[in-house]
């Protein structure tokens, strides 16, 4: 491998090795170079966006089509309205009075629909066979064991889901079935916590199996061969 | 002043301990089995078999849609699934279509993994593979798909055009697709499953970062999830599944040195506390 690599790879792997190590840099405490790096990563992501958004979007599903085929994609011509429409928040500029009111029209029909959107695919998608699931592990019990996994389950939603009505100060049966869902509340924090941990220590093997094999075993080993 | 209240004793120094120095003992204990690998044993969770045997089941030639929902960030735990999944499902000869809902990195990420999956099993472009690429607002892709994929993506990533592609002249919408395999970091799960698998009825299975694993165990039970591999763990397990011992399993040995030392760590650090304060307010365990 090293051997092969080419001066681009190792300009890419430096570059590659400098950014991570002035990420990690930030562990020991804030400095300029971090910053610098932090900036120069926001500033990529941001121009990258716009790029892929202008390229993706706008030229293939909005200039493409309407230029190969007006007739048939004129309707295009409303969603770029409102799109056009949503910059107005950027008035009063110079001669151009505020029309800033004309971005509600469009920001409206997002909303809208990507709410009504959501609705149907939570209530239908998640919520509903969720629901239908907490009861339907009694129908697969088979022996003793599986009833207490059906009930356990059972309990930890009924009390979860209590812990969460405020509506009534909790107190009396309320409070001890509340105090019930505190736990399975905890125990879901501990399980997540665990895995977070994992999540963010594998990132850590693969920064430093970067910096290991790749940077240190492929670039900087083949300049001593 | 009581000397000794001034006096600092070790459980008061573990307890306010400089935070480099963990972060120092984690970083040796992350290049050490690096460098020096160690076997340690991986147990297979159902989950993982189920998603395994899923795929395995499919007949040969099938058309499975495999997304790169992730980003860069992510990469250590979601490249090595999605080469698992890569091997498993060109070793069966399945037809892959790529996609992803990942602006910054997706469709540069997803293009270098199955080419360079591809080149492996000698799989052709445009015949055995299609890369789909990046398309904005994912709920409108995900729903639009149901209907027409070519509506959505009139070409490919590289700007081909689907009519153009022989792989995708009976690829038309979900009907034409046997397996949704989806690599994702973030929430996006939650979108395949309530508008492709609960409203199209194809079905969905997923490997996820660890962080969002818990939350996605329940779809599995009921059953809206075919199968589920969470984090580098799960990465690892589907390597062993399909034979294909790699970065996920090399990685493995890693996170279980550092786990014992985050386990002796909180232990340290709770202990310390407790002592401390019982030192200071005389209050019991």
């Amino acid at each position: 491998m090293t051997e092969s690599l080419t001066t681009g790879a190792h300009l890419t792997l430096w570059l590659e090795a400098f950014v991570t190590l002035a990420l990690f840099s930030f562990l020991y405490k804030d400095n300029p170079v971090y910053k610098f790096v932090e900036h120069v990563f926001a500033g990529l992501s941001a121009g990258y966006y716009a790029g892929l958004i202008c390229q993706s979007v706008i030229y293939t599903q909005l200039m493409d089509p309407l230029y190969t085929d007006f007739g048939a994609n004129f309707m295009l011509l409303i969603p770029f309205v409102f799109g056009m429409m949503m910059l107005t928040r950027l008035t009063p500029i110079g001669p151009i009075p505020d029309l800033s009111w004309m971005s509600r029209w469009g920001l409206a029909i997002t909303v809208g629909s990507t709410a009504g959107i959501f609705l149907i695919a939570q209530l239908h998608g998640l919520v509903m066979p969720q629901t239908l699931d907490t009861f339907a592990q009694f129908s697969k019990v088979t022996d003793f064991r599986s009833f207490a996994m059906a009930s356990l389950i059972l309990v930890g939603v009924i009390s979860t889901l209590v812990y969460f009505y405020f509506s009534k100060e909790h107190k009396g049966v309320l409070g001890g079935v509340a105090k019930v869902g505190i736990w399975f509340i905890m125990v879901a924090f501990g399980a997540q916590f665990g895995y977070t941990v994992m999540g963010r220590v594998s990132l850590l093997i693969g920064r430093m199996s970067f910096l290991i094999d790749d940077w240190i075993g492929g670039s900087i080993g083949s300049l001593f061969n | 002043m009581n000397d000794s209240n001034t006096k600092v004793g070790i459980w008061e120094k573990i307890s306010q301990l400089d935070r480099r120095w963990i972060y120092l003992s984690v970083a040796v204990s992350v290049i050490i089995p690096l460098i020096w690998p160690i076997s340690v044993p991986i147990g297979i969770t159902p989950e993982a078999r189920q998603l395994y045997d899923a795929i395995d089941e499919l007949p040969d030639s099938s058309t499975v849609m495999l997304t790169f929902d992730f980003y860069a960030s992510a990469l250590p735990e979601t490249e090595p699934a999605a080469r698992a999944a890569l091997h498993h499902l060109f070793q069966k000869n399945c037809k892959i279509l790529t996609v992803t809902t990942i602006p910054l990195g997706g469709p540069a990420i997803s293009e270098r993994v199955t080419r360079d999956m591809a080149k492996k099993y000698d799989k052709v472009y445009g015949i055995d593979y299609v890369n789909l690429g990046f398309k904005a607002n994912y709920v409108a892709v995900l729903s639009g798909m149901g209907s027409s994929i070519e509506g959505i993506y009139p070409s490919d990533n590289s700007g081909t055009r689907l009519a153009d592609l022989p792989m995708m002249k009976d690829i038309k919408d979900y009907g034409d697709i046997d397996f949704i395999f989806v690599v994702a970091d973030n929430a996006i799960v939650d979108y395949w499953v309530s508008i492709v698998n609960a409203q199209y009825g194809t079905p969905v299975g997923a490997s996820v970062t660890a962080v969002s694993a818990p939350k996605y165990y329940p779809l599995v039970s009921s059953g809206q999830l075919t199968g589920l591999l969470g984090g580098m763990k799960g990465a690892a397990e589907y390597e062993i599944l399909v034979g294909q011992r790699a970065e996920a399993v090399k990685g493995m040995s890693v996170q279980s040195l550092v786990h014992f030392l985050i386990i002796a760590m909180v232990l340290l650090g709770n202990i310390g506390y407790f002592i401390s304060r019982r030192k200071k307010t005389g209050a019991a365990f």
